[in-house]
């Protein structure tokens, strides 16, 4: 007994920065800004922080549950702005919400059910099937838009606007839809049978297979989960804009990669986590925030925001941790 | 006897005094005299792990050799790398293929050695000459084959036949063949021993392994036998019989490792199957009662894997039947394991675990539903059920947290197997349930065997390695090829020879 607690407190310092190194990545980044940004560390700023990281955080938190099971999804960029459009239409010719944001939710089920038949059953490769899946979802909502956004008259049911707009206390409202998702992902992911397998999937899909485990189902499952939080982050950021966009969404995509890499190299071993996404959220949202603050244009985030995937993948392999996408 | 005869020696090509191979205190390889000759067919014939490869990658430059001196063309020589091995016309054909797909057969011949020229100070491929030296090549070997159609629509034999030609162009004076008709038919195997002989008049030597002793018996100028990195004796065909062969190979110690008396086989048959054909197995049949323990034995690539995925519906069923309980099944994973089947994979790190998960976690994988309610999972019981596999089937680890990863082979072998004994199931397929694993660990498992065929359950264990089937099983089939070659007594006289000639692709007498 005094063995194994001798031996915790000598836990080497490399172990120390593999599980928190990231956090530790997160702290001087916001510590950076609050020095160099003037209007950084403001409860003001901070609360617009929480708010901007709420969207990226939620549809991370999907892409989450595809990667742990060793997935790839390339669709959710451009899935995102056809729900918003979908969201739209239903919203002003019913001007029911609830009608609206059912159609929302069955038709980001609906894209995540293509990407998983096509992969998980079909067996094309992650990146070709969902990037096919994404290329015929943005030919679709150009078809139906030609391009152009979608304005909301004043009459629109007032709860809509609350989704993305409303507060409650001081508290934006998207930014409580993300405590409890991202209470969700992390309560599913470590507490159910259900993350457990997702998890086994992607650590050896293989050995899944023989232990019993239905390979095909949960990894269909994990791309219904991604299709559902991009159409929750659609209705929230369709309420935000006030209008829908055919290209809303689109710079979700490669942040969510750079999230969910990031949460790869947290806490342990290769696996993106519930809490390892906030994080990530965390580090991409206060770049994209702290840079605009600074005056730095956005092809310069965007510049960063490469690099930061670069560096967190190569530190994830340096730490010798194996990637878990198979190209 | 002597075993360098003086007179020969200098045409030897190949020469070894003494050599041995030890990995880390352990001495796989020991004192090993051979020698090879221009225009000689030498087959080495052992069990797996006889010291066969190890001896072979000692002669392509795998391996440096702890002790003893290898000699080529007469000269003491220290092989640096395997290039250096080949720059001295030392080739292997390797049991695997190793063609790329959409490359020509030419252009797999000549792969990492192209010809090539400078143009402009840019290296262009000499096609036309690869083609010419491909087609002579070929031609050699008296086969119809287009150098210009790609590997992949070539069949098994063609692409072996690539697989030669690629060694040929070198102009080599020493080829080893491993196990070369492994996949092949009937008529190709034939064809291929006769390109094999008619290499060996060009005055090429030939070391070459197989575990078909037909085989070796009718290609053979002398054949040598390996038993436990021990060179056992090298004989002239004329002075080989079969029977002395696999005396040999298996050599006369007793197996006292462990020795089963009981037996509690009951009448109800609990698994039937009836003229299975899949992709490999053809036409097998073969029955297991309640209490029984049924040995499957054959060398490697038999079909002994492939009849346990068959039965628990990861292999394609393309004709036959299974039959559980009495009743017929299809089968599929999930309804297979619903149905009492257990599996214990052969490849413990590729099929068995889930290398980042703790002990617990693997062990609480495959009926993970006992330890959730509604889902969730309840972590005082899953951790309870742990500690008592963990104590049940003496686990070496720092606790049920410990990654799984971090066990030795024994444990990691424990670890799969509570998985499943935690479910209660009838019938337990053990496929290589010993492989790789020291001897402590490998008793446990043989007393766990024995005991759940006490409690009724019906058990196939599906080994290469004959003794641990002799002294565990109640009866014994032999696979070879995909077919089912035999059934035996391992009690019955000379069960040990029968067998493992049987497994060999001798016909049973």
């Amino acid at each position: 007994m005094t063995g194994s607690r001798l031996d915790i407190g000598s836990i080497d310092k490399k172990e120390l920065f593999r599980k928190y190194g990231t956090v530790l990545g997160a702290l001087l980044i916001f510590v950076f800004f609050s020095v160099v940004a003037k209007n950084f560390f403001t409860p003001t700023n901070l609360l617009m922080l929480l708010r901007q990281m709420s969207m990226l955080t939620i549809v991370s938190l999907g892409f989450t549950f595809v990667m742990g099971a060793g997935g790839f999804d390339m669709s959710i960029g451009n899935a995102t702005g056809l729900v918003n459009i979908i969201f739209a239409i239903v919203l002003l010719g019913t001007g029911n919400f609830w009608l609206a944001l059912l159609a929302a939710l069955l038709l980001g089920l609906a894209v995540g059910l293509v990407n998983g038949v096509l992969v998980a059953y079909i067996g094309l490769p992650d990146f070709i099937g969902t990037f096919a899946v994404g290329s015929i979802v943005y030919g679709i909502k150009m078809l139906i838009t030609k391009g152009n956004p979608i304005s909301f008259t004043d009459t629109v049911p007032r709860i809509f606007t609350f989704i993305g707009q409303g507060y409650v206390g001081p508290i934006p409202f998207p930014v409580i839809l993300m405590a409890v998702f991202v209470g969700i992902a992390i309560f599913v992911l470590n507490k159910t049978s259900l993350g457990r397998r997702i998890y086994a999937i992607g650590g050896n899909a293989v050995a899944s297979l023989y232990a019993g485990i239905n390979v095909k189902r949960y990894r269909l499952i994990t791309f219904l989960i991604s299709g559902l939080s991009v159409a929750i982050v659609a209705v929230i950021l369709t309420s935000r804009l006030g209008s829908a966009q055919p290209l809303a969404g689109e710079e979700f995509m490669l942040d969510t990669i750079a999230v969910v890499f990031l949460s790869t190299t947290m806490f342990g071993d290769g696996e993106p986590t519930g809490s390892g996404t906030f994080v990530g959220a965390l580090i991409i949202s206060m770049l994209n925030n702290g840079l605009t603050m600074l005056d730095v244009p956005y092809y310069f985030q965007y510049i960063t925001k490469g690099t930061v995937v670069i560096f967190a993948v190569v530190l994830s392999v340096i730490l010798g941790q194996k990637l878990r996408v198979k190209f | 006897m002597s075993q360098t005869e003086s007179g020969i020696s200098q045409e030897n090509i190949i020469e070894t005094e003494g050599v041995g191979k030890e990995f880390n205190g352990v001495w796989v390889l020991k004192d090993i005299e051979f020698d090879l000759k221009p225009g000689e067919i030498h087959s080495l014939v052992g069990e797996n792990g006889a010291g066969k490869s190890t001896f072979i990658k000692i002669l392509s430059g795998v391996y440096k050799p702890s002790s003893g001196t290898l000699n080529i063309s007469g000269r003491p020589t220290d092989l640096q790398n395997v290039r250096h091995s080949e720059s001295l016309g030392i080739r292997t054909v390797h049991q695997e293929i190793n063609l790329v797909p959409f490359f020509t057969v030419y252009e797999n011949i000549f792969i990492g050695s192209e010809e090539k020229q400078k143009i402009l100070g840019i290296d262009v491929m000499k096609d036309r000459e690869m083609k010419k030296t491909a087609a002579e090549v070929i031609k050699k070997l008296g086969v119809e084959l287009d150098i210009n159609r790609p590997a992949h629509l070539l069949n098994a034999s063609m692409q072996r036949i690539v697989e030669i030609s690629k060694v040929l162009v070198h102009s080599p004076r020493v080829i080893v063949f491993d196990e070369p008709t492994t996949s092949l038919g009937e008529e190709e195997r034939e064809r291929l021993l006769d390109i094999i002989k008619s290499l060996k008049k060009t005055g090429i030597g030939i070391i070459y392994i197989s575990h078909n002793i037909e085989e070796v018996m009718s290609i053979s100028d002398r054949i040598t036998v390996f038993r436990d990195g021990n060179k056992i004796d090298t004989m002239q065909r004329e002075e080989a019989t079969p029977e002395k062969i696999v005396s040999m190979m298996i050599g006369h110690k007793s197996y006292n490792e462990y020795k089963r008396e009981d037996c509690f086989k009951c009448d109800d048959v609990y698994l039937e199957v009836k003229g299975l054909n899949t992709d490999v197995l053809k036409d097998v049949s073969f029955s297991v009662n309640k209490g029984e323990i049924l040995g499957i034995a054959g060398v490697v690539g038999a079909g002994k894997t492939e009849t346990a995925k068959a039965v628990f519906g990861l292999d394609k069923i393309h004709s036959g039947e299974v039959y559980l309980y009495g009743k017929k099944f299809v089968p599929s994973c999930r309804k297979a394991i619903n149905s009492g089947i257990a599996l214990v994979p052969e490849e413990r790190q590729d099929q068995g675990l889930i290398p980042n998960y703790s002990v617990m976690k693997n062990i609480t994988l495959t009926y993970m539903d006992k330890w959730s309610r509604r889902g969730i999972m309840q972590r005082d019981e899953e951790i309870s059920a742990a500690k008592e596999y963990i104590d049940l089937m003496s686990i070496k680890t720092t606790g049920y947290s410990q990654l799984v990863k971090f066990l030795s082979g024994g444990n990691q072998q424990k670890v799969v197997l509570s998985r499943w004994l935690n479910g209660d199931f009838n019938i337990g397929l053990f496929d290589e349930p010993t492989k790789g694993i020291d001897v402590k660990a490998k008793e446990d498992i043989y007393n766990l065997m024995n005991h759940l065929a006490g409690e009724g359950k019906a058990i196939v264990v599906l080994s290469s390695y004959l003794p641990e089937l002799l002294s565990i099983s109640d009866r014994i089939i032999v696979l070879c090829g995909g077919r089912l070659v035999g059934e035996f007594d391992p009690k019955e006289q000379n069960a040990q020879e029968r067998i493992m000639h049987a497994m060999l692709g001798g016909r049973v007498a």
